[in-house]
């Protein structure tokens, strides 16, 4: 059995990390107002947080640790602190797992520089070992630290601290915002920019620094965007901006802002979950760059076992139905299935069966039971989270990283998508193994998953109109029916739960096989139905899903059916029809979820709901 | 901010309210379209204003309640008769300097809340360019845009072909721009849709995604929409102190405003209208989503629903008018019937400009515009379009191209 936890860095995370940094220099205290700093910069990411903060004395106080602010706040005693001068980072991690250490701010070995930092240094492997040789000693496996041991190196050589901060940034490849303070100059405030976003804002006693508006707004209104290339010496009464290759100074106007920091975290969009649902196309291209080693070492152990249960509850029991049905067809054989809050009354594990689980928060208390249970009966646990450094992420003998990016909305959307396309990977990579796919066709298989990001982006951005009238139309209805067969059949039950969690509207998903065995009796006036149909190249699918749709039509009821555009002009027995961009069978399921996902949230928006957090619902489950 | 107002055309399918007022002067839930827009204008924090007018640019000028908005500082600029909105925002050119970022309005849509002030919130996340985007009813009479990453703006398709399919977010017609679109302009012939396509080409263009009512008033019915949508957020009633009342009835968010004087047995049913100063008669019925404009006068025992009369209307006594829009100085004779729909309840069509054209709806009645005189006891047609300043007979039926006949 393996008992190591393997983290592997996700993917795609790389190309949309978030954290947020901030910072405040003032002639007054300032500790309250940094810490208000962070939280409002939570949303960019929370799995760990920190501050660095000067009192006057030859000493930067560096406080962090794991979770989220509040936590974070209680652990460390963050309230306690003075100061007039900091700098403060919320993470979201990306290089490195979640641990005390690697969390923000870092400092040099002689603690005289602190920074934080948002961004990707990519050829930090290279520079660390270069510091290395010189006897710098690294406390986190981040690739930030590296940038604070460059400047301290520096500033031994020049004896200036705006020098030492210039000379590192140019050995810099990547991305980034850093803040630094240090003692030796103990009223400033150094940042610098490239490629990852930095805003000073102007108040009365104090001036800041932050990653977006939202660091500062609760205190001013005034700001300097910093362009790349740019870096800065803030004070508490001025700044000077400078251009990092000619030092000149740069003169900028002032953007007053008249602002909704609400609206500037969600970046244009009104809610978190119409722009998780637009992030799709990224995230769906994260989670297939997902090292398939990590994929393929999952896949021979399952290989191993002789019984593979598959778990989750609420959404991820649909994602893991939805998984079930493509081992059956890739992988060729069926995992077992259990809803992770049934897992202990229906599960008979041992250790020749791995259990694999789906959770957005890794935090789900049903899920992490199931594992528990699992573990403790002997079985291999295998995981796929989102939250790195969660709970489940941290017990299971196998976990991959979905690296979707965080997911605010209690909605998941986003995840939910990721990991069912992990689950189809790793279905692929077991059917390969078992030789129940041929090597040709798991290369077709693979360059189909790689057309969905773009057939995604066609359906939110070309359909969404349309669907958006069919929500307001149906929006009086009070009951649906979410039916389809097939692997549609877990995506209708994904659906119907959208649109019970998002609009508060009755939804009941369902094999639609089950509507002449009583379910039908319900067709009437008050009733919608959904068919979600395959496309045409699964025949049998295809006549049974339109012959449901027959049979409610000739009840009078309303039929809305999500097909694939067709060349054969055919009448379809359909009220209204959302008809999507062309795919193939492997990946059809997802596309179709995309415009369900749309159904519900404008549903949702035109009943007014509250979409982000909806009435009873937590983001993550974490009691019984 | 400096907000360019577009306010100098045509609208021509604005029949038959066209030829008399420029579309931003067509009053709506009691405001005239410029006046909300102003108003909303103002709550975001923009309040010098430089308004291009071109068609009967006269008259709104004129219009525009100077002591509501009397602290913004309004800049007219005269497009003269030709060219197109292009022509006109580039018309604007020398009041704004080259450093400066300002909001573009289309002065012919209308939201129930504050789209300004999102679509200024997008500029500021992108510190740049930000064009709001909405969907509409069908999208293919529109700019239907992309949306990629952090909703910016990747493409634009203008009119797609409604076989195409599309029903993308289209622009909504407010936009924050640099000084650089002057530049697209000229470049683009003053096309203003090609100069948005090379902006969004250009430039990093911020989506503000817009989701609440957004009405576009391009043909006559979608006034009455607009009514609607501004009514439906009226919650309470509220009635000037100075109102007569006594003996009528008032039920739901009705408002009635300065000096109006409603008879005994009226019932005013909400959400409506009543403006300045206008008269209800004995027993009228008032039903919802009537909007009517000051100075009105409405005999007894009329019936009204769903529909908007401009100021200074007469509605002489036992008319019923329903789902239509009345002109400015309109005398409506005794006993006149607008009626509303088809015998099979099928949708009604409208003559606009000699072209047929489907409404959409299955309730509509008619639009009669200013000035016009009808006589007493004249049936009209639903859909019937009667022109400015025309006088019919009494006792005749009207025909959708408002023609009458005898009956």
């Amino acid at each position: 059995m393996i008992t190591t936890c393997r983290l592997t860095k996700p993917g795609g995370a790389l190309k949309n990390s978030m954290c947020g940094i901030s910072g405040v220099v003032s002639h007054n205290e300032i500790s309250s107002r940094l810490i208000d700093s962070i939280k409002s910069l939570e949303y960019r990411g929370y799995d760990s947080c920190g501050v660095a903060i000067l009192n006057g004395k030859s000493k930067t106080i560096v406080r962090k640790d794991i979770g989220s602010v509040d936590e974070v706040r209680e652990s460390v005693q963050l309230d306690d602190l003075q100061g007039f001068t900091g700098i403060a980072h919320t993470r979201w991690a990306t290089h490195g797992g979640v641990t005390r250490e690697n969390a923000h701010p870092h400092s040099s070995c002689d603690g005289k520089f602190s920074i934080t930092h948002n961004g990707i240094i990519s050829n930090y492997t290279t520079l660390r070992a270069k510091l290395k040789k010189k006897g710098h000693t690294f406390l986190s496996a981040t690739d930030t630290e590296v940038i604070v041991h460059l400047i301290e190196d520096y500033f031994k050589e020049t004896g200036s601290v705006e020098e030492a901060l210039l000379l590192a940034v140019k050995e810099l490849e990547g991305a980034y915002a850093v803040a630094l303070v240090t003692p030796h100059e103990p009223d400033k405030i150094y940042c610098a920019r490239m490629e990852s976003p930095l805003i000073i804002g102007l108040g009365d006693d104090a001036n800041y620094i932050g990653s977006d508006f939202n660091a500062f707004i609760a205190y001013t209104k005034n700001a300097i965007v910093m362009e790349d290339n740019e870096y800065a010496i803030v004070t508490h009464n001025g700044y000077s901006l400078k251009n990092i290759t000619t030092r000149k100074e740069i003169s900028r106007p002032i953007q007053r802002i008249l602002w909704d920091h609400k609206m500037a975290q969600k970046g244009g969009y009104p809610h978190y979950m119409l722009k998780e649902i637009h992030e799709q196309p990224s995230v769906v291209h994260s989670a297939l760059d997902i090292d398939q080693q990590q994929i393929d070492d999952l896949a021979s152990e399952i290989d191993r076992k002789k019984q593979v249960v598959l778990t989750g509850v609420g959404t991820t029991f649909y994602v893991t139905q939805l998984g079930q049905y493509y081992f059956s067809e890739y992988a060729g054989f069926t995992p077992n299935l259990v809803s992770s809050d049934e897992f202990k009354f229906l599960s008979k594990v041992d250790k020749d069966t791995i259990v694999l689980a789906t959770s957005q928060s890794g935090e789900t208390y049903d899920t992490l039971s199931a594992l528990k249970y699992a573990k403790q009966n002997g079985a291999t646990t295998a995981a796929i989270v989102n939250v790195m450094g969660s709970s489940m992420a941290r017990l299971v003998d196998h976990l991959v990283l979905q690296g979707s990016g965080p997911e605010i909305c209690v909605i998941s959307t986003k995840a939910a998508l990721s990991q069912m396309i992990l689950l189809a990977r790793l279905a692929l990579s077991v059917g390969l193994l078992r030789e129940n796919i041929t090597k040709r066709q798991y290369s077709t298989y693979q360059s189909q998953l790689r057309k969905l990001p773009d057939i995604i982006d066609k359906v939110v951005n070309e359909k969404s109109g349309f669907i958006h009238n069919v929500a307001k139309e149906q929006s009086h209805i009070r009951h649906w029916l979410f039916l389809g067969r097939g692997r549609y059949y877990p995506v209708a039950r994904e659906s119907a739960l959208k649109m019970k969690e998002v609009a508060y509207v009755h939804a009941e998903g369902m094999p639609s096989g089950f509507l002449k065995h009583g379910t039908i009796a319900l067709i009437d006036d008050d009733l919608n139905s959904v068919i979600f149909m395959p496309t045409e190249q699964e025949k049998e699918l295809y006549e049974l899903a339109l012959s449901s749709a027959e049979e409610i039509k000739a009840r009078d009821g309303y039929v809305l059916g999500i097909t694939f555009e067709s060349k054969k002009a055919r009448e379809l027995p359909f009220t209204d029809c959302i008809s999507l961009p062309q795919a193939p069978p492997l990946i059809a399921p997802f596309v179709e979820l995309i415009a369900a996902q749309l159904l519900s949230y404008y549903t949702a928006t035109t009943l007014k709901r509250n979409i982000d957090k909806p009435r009873a619902l937590a983001k993550s489950v974490t009691v019984a | 901010m400096k907000a360019l107002v577009l306010a100098g055309g045509r609208g021509a399918n604005m029949v038959p309210f066209c030829t008399t007022r420029p579309k931003p002067l067509i009053p709506v839930a009691g405001e005239y379209v410029i006046d909300h827009t102003l108003r909303l204008l103002q709550s975001a924090g923009i309040t010098t204003i430089n308004m291009v007018v071109g068609h009967k640019g006269d008259v709104l000028k004129e219009r525009i309640d100077k002591d509501r908005f009397g602290d913004m500082n309004i800049h007219f600029i005269d497009q003269g008769k030709s060219g197109g909105i292009g022509a006109a925002a580039l018309s604007a050119k020398k009041w704004f300097s080259p450093d400066e970022s300002f909001m573009m309005v289309y002065s012919d849509t209308l939201t129930t809340s504050n789209i300004f002030s999102v679509t200024y919130q997008a500029h500021c996340l992108n510190n740049g360019p930000s064009a709001a985007v909405s969907h509409a009813k069908s999208s293919e009479n529109y700019g239907n845009v992309y949306l990629g990453k952090e909703a910016r703006i990747t493409k634009i398709v203008e009119k797609p072909d409604k076989n195409e399919g599309l029903a993308n977010y289209v622009l909504s017609g407010i936009f924050v721009v640099g000084y650089s679109l002057f530049d697209y302009l000229e470049k683009n012939d003053t096309n203003m849709e090609k100069a948005l396509a090379t902006m969004i080409a250009k430039e990093k263009v911020q989506a503000a995604i817009w989701e609440n009512d957004w009405l576009d008033l391009a043909r006559p019915w979608d006034i009455l929409s607009a009514n609607k949508a501004i009514m439906d957020t009226w919650s309470t009633a509220k009635i000037h102190e100075s109102v007569k009342l006594q003996g009528a009835s008032v039920k739901g968010p009705v408002r009635i405003a300065k000096g109006a004087e409603i008879s005994s047995g009226a019932v005013l049913e909400g959400p409506s209208y009543i403006g300045p100063g206008s008269f209800i008669g004995h027993n009228a019925l008032i039903r919802p989503y009537t909007s009517i404009g000051a100075g009105s006068v409405i005999g007894q025992s009329v019936e009204m629903k769903n529909c908007v009369l401009f100021p200074k209307v007469i509605v002489g006594r036992m008319c019923f008018i329903g789902d239509s829009v009345v002109g400015e100085n309109v005398d409506i004779g005794a006993g006149v019937m607008t009626i509303n729909h088809t015998m099979d309840n099928g949708e009604i069509s409208v003559r606009i400009n000699k072209k047929k054209t489907e409404s959409g709806l299955t309730k509509l009645g008619a639009f009669i515009g200013d000035n016009a005189i009808i006589g007493a006891s004249n049936t009209i047609e639903s859909g019937a379009i009667i022109d400015a300043g025309i006088k019919i007979d009494h006792n005749l039926s009207v025909n959708k191209t408002g023609r009458s006949v005898k009956k």
